[in-house]
């Protein structure tokens, strides 16, 4: 099996492949590439569980259809087949947390020197996130 | 960087745009002490450099912002923040995923299929400066140029789109 590159939250190497029939992706592959993974309850990410009502129709060959597991957790995925490389966006659920719940959703992001810092330390006081581009 | 003493965080991959439904900058978003939004999306310049341009002065916001830091109160009623933004439409998803791939072939050196994701990201988000300008300097266009005011006057004449508090003009 060769590999499919996943652009998700990160960018993920996997051993996978493309084909007609879809994007089949291992068990392993899946969990790195987008975090869910199929348990006998649904599919799960930390404590969310989503039910999957037939789990046969997430299978392709040994592994998983990526597409399909995109698409029952509520994402959109874009398949470009001639570069190996599938874009996975994020599930409409978490895309509703400030559009929808408004709230602050987690984002872990660096820093200028590289360091990996959490939205998540900055509870507890006021905040203004100010979105910018020096195109 | 000397004197700043806020965090600045890079999203190279436009995470935040995608999350917040965010289609132009400078946006801004306010956010209490419980990670609750309670003045979402505004178009608020921090200076008034380019005032006579865009016909937006800097002042309304900032005061507005120091009196809810110093008061707790926001300017703008409850049911008006929440339906202020109405995210990002299937299209504008499509988008951000063409874009992403769009990255991804330009750092392989595959140019020519970057230049299709992008103008494929362009053809579905025509209205949206994050996906649209921000491909200029990737694809040999001038965000500060011709390029640019095509796109203004597109967005103009568009209807000036955008997602989130209406901006005084």
């Amino acid at each position: 099996m060769s590999e499919v590159v996943v652009l998700a939250e990160d960018e993920t190497r996997v051993g996978g492949a493309i084909s007609e029939s879809g994007v089949e992706v291992d068990a392993a592959g899946l969990a790195a590439a987008i975090g869910w993974e199929l348990k006998p309850e649904g599919l799960c990410r930390d404590e969310v569980c989503i039910p999957v009502s037939d789990p046969a129709s997430l299978a392709l060959g040994d592994g998983y259809d990526l597409t399909a597991v995109a698409k029952a957790i509520g994402a959109t995925a874009l398949v470009d087949t001639d570069l190996g490389v599938v874009a996975v966006s994020q599930p409409k659920a978490q895309r509703n947390v400030a559009v929808h719940d408004m709230m602050a959703p987690e984002l872990v992001l660096p820093d200028l020197d590289g360091n990996q810092v959490s939205t998540a330390g900055f509870k507890g006081r006021k905040k203004m996130l100010v979105v910018f581009a020096s195109w | 960087m000397d004197g700043i003493t806020y965090p600045v965080l890079m999203d190279a991959n436009h995470r935040v745009t995608e999350l917040y439904s965010i289609t132009n900058i400078p946006t801004v978003v306010w956010i209490d002490e419980n990670d609750k939004i309670v003045r979402p999306n505004t178009a608020a310049p921090g200076t008034d450099i380019f005032k006579d341009f865009t016909g937006v002065s800097c002042e309304p916001h900032i005061e507005a912002l120091r009196n809810w830091v110093r008061t707790g109160e926001v300017d703008i009623e409850p049911d008006a923040a929440a339906t202020a933004v109405t995210g990002l439409s299937d299209d504008e998803v499509r988008a951000r995923l063409h874009y992403r791939i769009a990255l991804h072939a330009r750092r392989s050196g595959n140019d020519d299929a970057a230049k299709a994701h992008f103008d494929t990201a362009a053809g579905l988000a025509p209205h949206d400066f994050t996906i649209r300008r921000s491909a200029m300097p990737l694809t040999g266009g001038d965000p500060f140029g011709a390029d640019f005011f095509t796109l203004y006057e597109e967005w103009q004449a568009g209807g000036r789109k955008y997602d989130g508090l209406p901006t005084p003009t």
